[in-house]
């Protein structure tokens, strides 16, 4: 409950454009900024915040020190981005706009947000500290955005200048999915010197947490216990259900041993994957396949020819249920969903073969000629897929027990490939 | 213990006249530039133990011989001299400059402001040697500020004791300071009546 009075010395430069951080620099910053007066406000009610900017024009203050969070949380709005920022500026008007504080009994206290690069010298830095420790003023240090080791040697150098019996710190961030805010809560910059803050953080890193992974299923037990047991069970039968499909993968495995180097994937894809047990026996599948049947499939995808989709998948399952009865119950279940869509699916396809149809249509279309040579030549490969299909799939049999090892991560990463570039290779 | 005053000590008690510091509001006691926070508490203390320096001494920060001292008092005093120790090799600061009843003064103020005396110091380190004020101007003293701009060309400045002689005047300057309000309602500070058992109020 130390009463201290902090300015927050924000970036605004054109630095903070960049999207490392989501989902800007600039944004993630300002809400770090919302975080830290609210817990500094919060664990002293006699505590003041104030802000400026260090980049823009020139130094700016947007607000005084106050211990109003409104005023602080509207002054973060319209704030233009632009120019570079101005390190020792920043602080010696920080310094300043404290030293003037109302209340003289308040901890003096800087946060800086270091995103752009930082052009003055070490020693520069160095005195400037000096002077803040001199004056018995803490200086707290974000740095992210720009990463540089000259710059965080400088930003390291003037903290330790700073320094007063760890009054002072200084937090890197780096950039990745974790928000800014996020990170900050952890560290001492919120739990302050121990006490004070660390209850506004524990709360603030719970809620943090609860929104994402804390309670179980998103859903509060307290609020409505009948949901979260629902979901909790069926969650658990099944991951049941999972582990009976992965342990009889695994007993396939040892009577056929093309399908034993991916159960052990296949058990984690599986349980990865978590929706439908059909689903991931569908995944399995696709991993058995040797490349060019998986590059066939992808075409024939891109193709968007619907039938021929429907129909690979149907011969998959079949095979694979030709070999355990027990997969079979689910492979029905998914087979008749699929069925339903096929019947839809082959009627297009039909109709899609009926080359007066299709010609027809293509007649309305504005800029199509059907006389054209290359729109023939596309129906007349339209017409000849199903056949090729059905060859290529007795053909998967034959070539499936010859072809060598493959690990699955040459399969993902192939199939990746594959799809990225929209199946033309 | 020796005395090397110019008078013989056996007619009055030297420590007694040193007693202001038991009127000095220890806990707000505060230094910038020291190097060790809150160990400018130490300097004040009873005239006899004005060498001892086992308790620790104000020392401060590396290359930087500057100091300020922020001494409150409970109550107005009026200051007739003061006494610095300073420690030996150069340490010892030798300027002094004292401004009265100014809150939250720091190097820059210090140096800008004027200040109500300025004293040369001299190396002082038995502690005889005491710092006449112009008494009419400290009369009435809330709180103190001392800053020594420089030493004897010492890396650092160290201060083992600081002694005043005077008058406490049992009056208290600032008595609003006292009090702290309530920004915030907090329920828990303020029990109800009815809580603690009830009963009606009645004025007798």
């Amino acid at each position: 409950m130390v009463l201290e009075a902090t300015m927050i010395c924000i970036d605004n430069s054109e630095w903070m454009r960049n999207g490392d951080y989501s989902p800007t620099r600039f944004q993630a910053q300002a809400d770090a900024v919302n975080l830290i007066c609210g817990a500094k406000t919060q664990s002293n009610p006699e505590n003041t915040v104030g802000v400026l900017t260090m980049a823009g024009k020139g130094v700016r203050v947007l607000v005084t020190p106050t211990s109003d969070l409104g005023k602080i949380l509207a002054c973060m709005h319209g704030l233009e981005i632009g120019g570079e920022m101005n390190l020792a500026a920043g602080i010696q008007v920080a310094q300043l706009a404290l030293k003037h504080r109302q209340n003289k009994k308040q901890q003096q206290r800087i946060i800086v947000f270091a995103g752009g690069p930082v052009k003055y010298d070490k020693k520069v830095l160095e005195m400037i500290g000096k002077k803040l420790k001199k004056n018995s003023v803490a200086l707290d240090v974000v740095n992210f955005g720009e990463e540089d080791e000259s710059k965080s040697e400088k930003l390291e150098a003037l903290v330790a200048a700073v320094n007063n019996n760890d009054s002072s710190h200084i937090v890197h961030v780096p950039a990745g999915s974790n928000a800014l805010s996020d990170v900050l809560l952890s560290t001492p910059i919120f739990t302050g010197d121990g006490e004070g803050g660390s209850g506004f953080a524990a709360a603030a890193a719970a809620a943090a947490a609860g929104g994402v992974s804390g309670f179980d299923f998103g859903v509060d037990p307290n609020l409505d216990p009948e949901l979260a047991l629902a979901l909790r069970v069926s969650m658990e039968e099944e991951r049941a259900r999972q582990e009976a499909a992965a342990k009889k993968a695994a007993d396939d495995s040892s009577k056929n041993e093309k399908e034993g180097e991916s159960t052990s994937q296949d058990a984690t894809m599986s349980e990865n994957v978590g929706t439908s047990a059909s689903e991931s026996e569908n995944k399995k599948d696709d991993l058995m396949d040797d490349e060019n049947a998986l590059l066939q499939q992808a075409l024939a995808m891109s193709m968007d020819d619907p039938a021929a989709t429907v129909t690979t998948r149907d011969t998959d399952m079949s095979e694979a249920a030709a070999d355990d009865q027990d997969l079979a119950l689910a492979l029905q279940l998914s087979v008749q969903e699929g069925a339903k869509d096929g019947s839809g699916q082959a009627d297009m396809g039909k109709l899609l073969a009926d080359q007066s149809f299709v010609s027809s249509i293509l007649a309305s279309l504005p800029g199509v000629d059907p006389n054209d040579p290359s729109v023939k030549d596309l129906l007349a490969s339209m017409q000849n897929q199903p056949e090729e299909l059905q060859l290529r799939n007795l053909n998967r049999r034959k070539m499936r027990t010859k072809h060598p090892r493959r690990t699955t991560n040459d399969f993902i990463l192939f199939y990746s490939q594959v799809t990225s570039c929209g199946g033309y290779i | 213990m020796a005395c090397l005053h110019d008078h013989s000590c056996e007619d009055h008690d030297c420590s007694s006249d040193w007693s202001l510091y038991k009127h000095i509001d220890v806990p707000k006691v505060s230094a910038l530039n020291e190097a060790v926070p809150g160990s400018v508490k130490s300097v004040f203390k009873a005239w006899e133990q004005r060498l001892n320096s086992s308790e620790g001494f104000l020392e401060s920060n590396e290359g930087d011989p500057e100091l300020i001292v922020f001494i409150p008092f409970t109550s107005d005093v009026k200051i007739k001299s003061i006494s610095v120790v300073g420690g030996d090799d150069g340490t010892s600061p030798s300027r002094m400059r004292a401004f009265i009843n100014r809150e939250g003064i720091d190097f820059s103020d210090a140096q800008s402001m004027q200040a109500i005396q300025e004293w040369d110091l001299a190396e002082n380190l038995q502690g005889v040697l005491e710092y006449q004020t112009r008494y009419s101007r400290f009369q009435g003293v809330g709180n103190l500020t001392l800053h020594f701009p420089d030493n004897h060309g010492g890396d650092t400045s160290r201060i083992q004791y600081i002694g005043l002689k005077g008058e406490a005047t049992q009056l208290k300057r600032d008595v609003v300071a006292t009090i702290v309000y309530e920004l915030m309602p907090n329920p828990s500070d303020h029990k109800a009546k009815s809580e603690t058992g009830g009963g009606m109020s009645h004025v007798e």
